[in-house]
């Protein structure tokens, strides 16, 4: 099987001057303002969460307690910088504390006839078969190099704007993404074999 | 999946992107977003409400200690009027607690 292979959609991008009057107007309590900025980065904080929690419960829940931090900490935002960097680095602190708290794991075994390989009645069941083997992989990955490959290869972020996510230098972002990509292309390549 | 890419690759890769955004889909956005905002509501009472308690308070607070200002101002004027250091003419006319000795009374009677 073969996902679509159409580019990221650049994820979350509003321009500056909107997002800095969205972040003013939330910051000055209006509900809607914060509203329009969940909405816009539920989707990329929710996946980042999910590739540091795996467990998808947990991480909508560490998502929204990274939103909610947002909220409380706006007075902070540095309205001169990027928003999505910023809010990503509260969603991505949420889960990393949010596993660390976890003391029982709540991630669903695999289902070893998928993860084998096994029968594939249909296009759906591969493509959750494909996902989870890619969950799997991404799973096995440390945690810093999970949330790089997915803010620059599903969500579109520079090394630049990841580096101010997680707090590393630029080169470092680089590194931890192409040992990534390196680790996940050989899951999907061993995918298309066994296909 | 599309061409080997080269070691640090500046480009996404639109194939592993896709298939990643796949695996880690979140589902319903609409619902998450309507408890985000559920949630924000929740902090933003609670939030209120503390202020209201920690304006309540800060009230209060003041009126006492206007209340101890006044009382404190109060016993420290009394204080200052029982046992204070009195003043040159309240020395001069305010009777002895003592009588003089006979030996002083008499040197300055004979001193010229």
């Amino acid at each position: 099987m073969k996902p679509d292979s159409q580019p990221p959609a650049p994820a979350a991008r509003i321009p500056q001057q909107d997002e800095t009057a969205l972040v003013a107007r939330a910051r000055a309590g209006d509900h809607a303002a914060f509203g329009a900025l969940a909405e816009r980065y539920a989707g990329v904080a929710r996946r980042v969460a999910r590739a540091v929690l795996g467990d998808p419960d947990d991480a909508d829940d560490a998502a929204q307690d990274g939103f909610l931090s947002a909220l409380v900490k706006l007075e902070q935002y540095d309205p001169r910088r990027p928003f999505g960097p910023w809010l990503l680095r509260i969603v991505a602190n949420a889960a990393t504390d949010r596993r660390r708290r976890r003391t029982v794991r709540r991630v669903e075994p695999l289902d070893p006839g998928l993860v084998a390989g096994g029968t594939r009645p249909d296009a759906a069941t591969e493509r959750r078969a494909l996902s989870e083997r890619l969950r799997q992989a991404l799973a096995e990955l440390p945690e810093r190099r999970r949330i790089a490959v997915v803010l620059f290869d599903v969500e579109g972020y520079s090394h630049a704007e990841i580096a101010a996510v997680l707090g590393i230098p630029e080169g470092t972002v680089r590194s931890e993404v192409f040992h990534a990509r390196r680790r996940l292309r050989v899951s999907l390549a061993d995918w298309k074999g066994e296909g | 999946m599309t061409q080997e890419p080269l070691p640090f690759d500046h480009r996404p890769d639109p194939v592993l992107g896709a298939a990643l955004r796949q695996a880690l889909d979140p589902g319903d956005a609409a619902a998450f977003v309507a408890v985000v905002l559920a949630r924000a509501d929740e902090t933003r009472a609670f939030a209120g409400s503390w202020h209201g308690v920690l304006a309540r308070w800060a009230r209060v607070g003041l009126g006492a200690a206007v209340l101890l200002a006044l009382a404190g101002g109060y016993l420290v004027e009394r204080a200052g009027a029982t046992g204070g250091t009195p003043s040159v003419t309240e020395a001069l006319i305010a009777p002895r607690a003592q009588a003089p000795e006979v030996e002083v009374v008499l040197a300055s009677v004979l001193e010229p």
